[in-house]
């Protein structure tokens, strides 16, 4: 698994926006495009929901997912619409789920992947500081937010040194698969865990003092176009439910 | 104040941090699965299964009040960020108290305690099944994309007295994931001197 692209460069990166803004973005992906909330009184808003990562992932230059993205939303799209009405049976069941699947959590996903790429562990912090956020939460979830490239990263390595070993599917010793793959990604994910906590003693996490924090984040004209683009579907949502339709 | 050494200090919250990232992934490869119909109702039993050995060792980490909550509060606020409704929230700030009373009753080290709790805090899991019982219309009108046979095969799985069967199920395969984890606590991680 390639870890670069959930890693954020801080000095290439195209268009910055406030991480505030960009949860905020997530939350609407969400609401809208997985929980589906709005698709019964305006359908159109999913497609242009789905085209929002695309061009924030253009804008931030990550050209290879961009593109990645287009390719495999728009081919699937495609089957859903051209296909779906031809097959029957057993087969119409498995084309229409995978596409219903892919084409439902692929915008959120690329979201995610956006905002993780793109925020730094501090900007982080230092933006759920700024929303009077408890500490208690705001550690845990920086902490989380740092560990999942790591734990998929050490999880590829496990499994490959498993399947060496002839411990994944098709294997001769598959029953032994979660243990054997569990509790090695425990085992270092408490090393790294307590390695990072002695780092982040150093730097003052948990004192009693309240800590610095040098990003500069606030908001600019970036951000206050995006919201007011999330704003939409919202007020298209509470006029549905007095009955307003729009189209 | 700090004297006391009750209150959570920043190593305690990168616990609750690593835990909380660990399950976070299985439960997103586990939860894959629903998109076979018949496994929908299999994760309340395959979730609080493989969710032991994480939490188990997590236990033996908890020694001050309040983790188990903030665990169960990020698994409820990473559902919600996953579309899967504020119900697993609601449920989860609750079970996550109550087992967090159970934990401490047994003054943080008490096994079977230990056991206790990974049942009670699994009921979770059973928030993410709520919307198919209270509005079963609204889940569906989402979910059409599907197809109406995953839809008429999931109606027919979920009756409404499913409702209180899946809460006993991710009750007692907490228990039963619970004393999995801590076998393998003791197989593996105490003789590795980790806990």
């Amino acid at each position: 698994m390639n870890n670069r692209i959930l890693q954020a460069d801080v000095r290439n990166r195209g268009l910055v926006l406030d991480p505030r803004t960009k949860l905020l973005l997530l939350i609407t992906m969400a609401v809208f495009v997985l929980g589906g909330a709005a698709s019964s009184y305006f359908p159109f808003i999913v497609p242009c929901l789905c085209a929002v990562p695309l061009v924030l992932l253009i804008l931030s230059k990550k050209f290879r997912s961009a593109a990645l993205y287009a390719v495999v939303y728009s081919a699937v799209y495609a089957i859903n619409i051209l296909l779906a009405d031809r097959l029957s049976g057993i087969l119409y069941f498995l084309v229409l789920g995978t596409t219903g699947i892919l084409t439902r959590f692929m915008p959120s996903v690329m979201m995610g992947i956006y905002v993780v790429s793109t925020t730094t562990v501090s900007e982080f912090t230092a933006a759920m500081q700024r929303m009077h956020v408890t500490e208690k939460i705001i550690i845990p979830l920086s902490v989380m937010f740092r560990l999942f490239p790591t734990i998929a990263d050490e999880f590829s390595s496990i499994n490959a040194a498993m399947r060496m070993r002839g411990i994944s599917f098709g294997g001769k010793n598959w029953t032994k698969m979660l243990e054997y793959r569990l509790i090695p990604l425990m085992t270092c994910s408490v090393q790294i865990g307590s390695e990072l906590s002695a780092a982040a003693l150093t730097r003052g996490l948990g004192g009693e003092v309240k800590r610095t924090n040098v990003c500069n984040i606030g908001f600019h004209l970036q951000d206050i176009i995006a919201m007011l683009l999330c704003a939409l579907p919202y007020v298209g949502l509470i006029l549905g439910w007095f009955g307003v339709k729009l189209i | 104040m700090f004297k006391t050494n009750n209150k959570l200090k920043g190593k305690d919250l990168i616990n609750v941090g690593i835990y909380s990232a660990i399950s976070a992934v299985i439960i997103m490869v586990v939860a894959m699965l629903g998109y076979i119909p018949i496994f929908i109702p299999l994760l309340s039993v395959l979730g609080p299964l493989i969710l032991g050995i994480p939490f188990m060792l997590f236990l033996t980490k908890v020694k001050k009040f309040g983790m188990i909550l903030i665990m169960s509060i990020i698994m409820g606020l990473l559902m919600l960020l996953t579309g899967m409704g504020y119900y697993s929230l609601v449920v989860g700030v609750i079970t996550g108290l109550i087992a967090e009373f159970i934990y401490r009753s047994g003054n943080y080290s008490s096994a079977s305690k230990a056991v206790l709790t990974h049942g009670v805090y699994c009921i979770w899991i059973w928030g993410n099944f709520l919307p198919l019982f209270f509005d079963i219309e609204g889940y569906f009108a989402t979910r059409q994309d599907y197809g109406q046979e995953y839809i008429d095969s999931l109606t027919a799985l979920m009756p409404t007295w499913m409702c209180p069967v899946l809460l006993v199920a991710c009750f007692v395969f907490g228990i039963l994931g619970g004393l999995i984890g801590k076998a393998a606590v003791k197989k593996h991680f105490i003789k590795a001197g980790i806990v």
